[in-house]
């Protein structure tokens, strides 16, 4: 059969006034190269608010461009006109279910830039509420990608997962899931030691209902065949890109901050960074699901390191000075009197973090003289792997764009900032 | 046709209405921010929100509610308007969150917008972020509103009569903010730093062999971290150089410095590939006149850094030459003001507490 070409009478004009972040020559291509330009979101059945922008020919995605921002809040603008402990909460807000590392990456600036020097116990417990929020992460992004895969069973079991990780944050901190816990040379509060068993009889929950998840999620044949060998990343596209976390890690990279540049005390627990060589969506997706397990093992062992630490020690005393009799146990009152007028010295401190979902970075830039930062900047890792992440759709089937979003766990509130 | 709409609305079938709208509340996938989580929470298997009638669904067209999670941005009240209008007749909306009140933590940003300017609002869940079960709780009252039409408060403060107590000073209670900024500071990124870090020096020296006569200086700012100051014309030399070990860009950054009138750009570089080089940080930064913003782009050797560029450009407003998106909005709204991460943009003051209007 032999092409021809078809004349239709219709006037189809490319679009003028619709605030598309693209070229006009891009629809213009589009427009005669018989290709669709298919707009996906900001509304979509799935989670998380962004815009797609796909050129396709046929049902292959032949390039996708992002249109993010639509939950960008201004982090970095307001931190520059509030104080250094005051940025706590709101650097916690980009991605509230990883409270964890999120403020520990942000604390820990601030620590380097003091030379402060936290107590063996709060490292620990820093430790484990990162791990927490690290599993309670995962989880939540495996219930997102079964909704994108329209798997129901699949979002509610990690969900009621999650439910666990919830109280267990909660009885640490008392909320359940924006705790603000660490902060500049340690954590708020000591933790009992019937709350550290109940941590670490959870894990023991975990472990075995993630069992049963395994088999009605993991392992299931509909699963495997929606996510296996789609959306590939090659080694080398994944170093090129900037992907970071178990993203790049599924690429083959091994890369993990907490082994490359251990913080707290990581390197004196034993653990594993798991990786895979294939780069697609499924083993995007196993390499987390093996980090819970390696999560898992890392609050056990600092469980049991705990038990054998005298309770009372949480807050460093370079921070507390003339209060350390005081709010060495217990910060609260104390709070505005010893953080209010915290001051950084001039320079640049740049903290890497190893955040659930990949390389967290935050940058202070400090004056020496005012108590606000200068500037703070700070990228979180959904908006590092964005363009590993447009490139993994390209050359892919329009059908297979819920299963590749879902794998990378895109969250936008963490990206936009 | 309006007949019988007024018929369905008032006529012998409407109690049967309102009862059916009652039990099938469907909220609209609209996760608007970080807020979404405890949503998910309400209506898994924790909660369970199904009970009550209301699913998730994914089309704006078969839905009557939108569950408004957290802040709306200038970009995202369009969306959540024109999800509103796609919605049809009856459609509610239910607020969860402090940034939907009044603003929350984010109440003076310049990319914030309040939900209640944009769509009619039925009720507002306070909290940061509220807890599953005053989200349910929300739902039930909206499913009262519907029966019986009126919209009301489901937490009662009791009132006391101030009126006979004396303030004791003049003073507000509240402690004015010990926030004290640098009118004219100096910025300084190569403060040097004594560190046990062997490997650095070495680094240092091949360093400084390798890119002779290029730097103005390379300091050891901490350990693992290394800047490399630079002029704006040397740039592209050094990258190309430097881009054969460091494979990946982990930040680019801007500092506006209006009393100095400069920019300060820098890249701050990595690396996967090479082991050694893994936790080490290189900075290289330029300063350039604010009248002037212009850089050369780095994304020929570094694609990594093309979304970081076109962030800041969109933030600060430096033009990076070379990179073909320049020159479009990328994270902002087109109505919002012109890069306002400058210095010169103020937000609005801090504030305590808003006086009630009466």
């Amino acid at each position: 059969m032999t092409e021809r070409e078809v004349v239709l009478d219709v006037p189809v004009q490319p679009p003028t006034d619709l605030f598309l972040p693209i070229p006009k020559k891009f629809l213009e291509e589009a427009y005669r190269g018989d290709d669709y330009v298919v707009l996906v979101g900001p509304q979509h059945p799935g989670s998380g608010h962004m815009r797609l922008i796909l050129r396709i020919k046929g049902d292959v995605i032949l390039e996708a461009i992002p249109d993010p921002g639509y939950v960008h809040r201004c982090m970095e603008k307001l931190a520059e006109n509030r104080l250094y402990i005051q940025n706590i909460p709101l650097f916690e807000r980009p991605a509230i279910m990883d409270t964890g590392n999120v403020t520990l990456g942000y604390v820990r600036a601030i620590e380097n830039a003091l030379d402060v020097e936290v107590p063996e116990r709060a490292k620990y417990i820093r430790m484990i509420l990162a791990e927490l929020s690290r599993i309670g992460t995962h989880l939540y992004d495996a219930g997102i990608l079964a909704v994108f895969l329209g798997h129901t069973t699949g979002f509610m079991w990690p969900f009621a997962l999650r439910e666990p990780i919830v109280e267990a944050i909660t009885r640490i901190s008392g909320v359940r899931v924006t705790s603000s816990f660490i902060i500049p040379g340690g954590v708020r509060r000591d933790v009992p030691w019937k709350t550290l068993e109940f941590v670490r009889k959870t894990t023991f929950v975990l472990e075995k209902r993630l069992k049963s998840f395994e088999k009605i999620f993991i392992r299931n044949p509909t699963v495997i065949e929606r996510l296996k060998d789609v959306g590939v990343l090659s080694k080398e596209e994944a170093i090129k890109f900037g992907v970071v976390g178990p993203f790049l890690r599924a690429s083959g990279v091994e890369y993990d901050v907490r082994a490359v540049e251990p913080y707290e005390a990581y390197d004196s627990v034993s653990w594993e960074i798991p990786i895979s060589d294939h780069g697609d969506s499924y083993s995007r997706f196993l390499v987390r699901v093996e980090e819970i397990a390696q999560s898992i093992s890392i609050i056990r062992q600092a469980v049991n390191e705990l038990r054998s630490m005298p309770e009372g020690n949480i807050i460093s005393e370079d921070i507390l000075q003339e209060y350390s009799e005081v709010a060495s146990s217990d910060i609260r009152g104390f709070f505005f009197k010893v953080f209010g007028n915290l001051v950084l010295p001039s320079g640049e401190f740049t903290s890497l973090t190893e955040a659930a979902r990949g390389t967290l970075l935050y940058s202070i830039i400090s004056d020496g003289e005012s108590n606000i930062p200068y500037r703070a900047r700070v990228i979180t890792p959904g908006w590092y792997y964005l363009k590993g992440f447009m490139e993994a759709l390209r050359g892919e089937r329009l059908a297979d764009l819920q299963a590749i979003y879902g794998s990378f766990g895109y969250f936008p509130p963490e990206a936009d900032r | 046709m309006d007949d019988s709409v007024d018929f369905l609305n008032s006529g012998i079938f409407a109690p049967f209405k309102k009862w059916g709208t009652k039990w099938s509340l469907w909220p609209v996938h609209l996760v608007t921010a970080c807020c979404g989580v405890e949503l998910a929470h309400a209506y898994a298997s924790g909660y369970d929100g199904e009970r009550l009638g209301s699913l998730n669904y994914g089309i704006a067209r078969q839905t009557n509610l939108i569950i408004v999670e957290g802040a709306i941005t200038r970009k995202m009240a369009r969306v959540l308007k024109i999800t509103y209008e796609q919605m049809p007749e009856p459609k509610f909306v239910i607020v969860m969150g402090a940034c939907g009140l009044k603003g929350g933590l984010f109440w003076n940003g310049y990319h914030m917008v309040r939900p209640s300017d944009v769509v009619p609002v039925d009720f507002f869940v306070p909290g940061c972020p509220p807890t599953p079960e005053s989200l349910l709780r929300a739902i039930r009252a909206l499913q009262d509103k519907i029966m019986s039409g009126e919209a009301r408060s489901t937490i009662e403060f009791e009132k006391y009569d101030l009126s006979g107590i004396k303030a004791r000073s003049e003073q507000p209670l509240v402690p004015p903010s010990p926030r004290y900024c640098s009118p004219t500071p100096p910025i300084k990124l190569d403060v040097p730093r004594d560190v046990d870090w062997e490997f650095g020096e070495k680094l240092v020296e091949e360093m400084k062999s390798e890119l002779k006569g290029l730097y103005k200086s390379i300091t050891i700012t901490d350990k693992n971290r290394i800047a490399i100051h630079v002029e704006k014309k040397d740039v592209v030399t050094i990258a190309s150089k430097l881009s054969k070990k460091f494979d990946h860009v982990k930040n680019v950054n801007v500092i506006d410095i209006p009393h100095e009138d400069s920019f300060i750009v820098e890249y701050q570089l990595s690396s996967y590939s090479v082991k050694e080089l893994m936790p080490v940080i290189v900075n290289i930064f330029a300063r350039i006149p604010r009248s002037d913003a212009r850089f050369p782009s780095l994304t020929v050797f570094w694609p990594s850094a093309d979304y970081l560029e076109r962030e800041m450009y969109d933030l600060f407003g430096i033009w990076f030459d070379g990179n073909p998106a320049m020159g479009e909005r990328f994270l902002l709204a087109p109505d919002t003001p012109e890069f306002p991460l400058r210095k010169d943009r103020k937000l609005r003051e801090e504030q305590y507490y808003e006086e009630v209007k009466q």
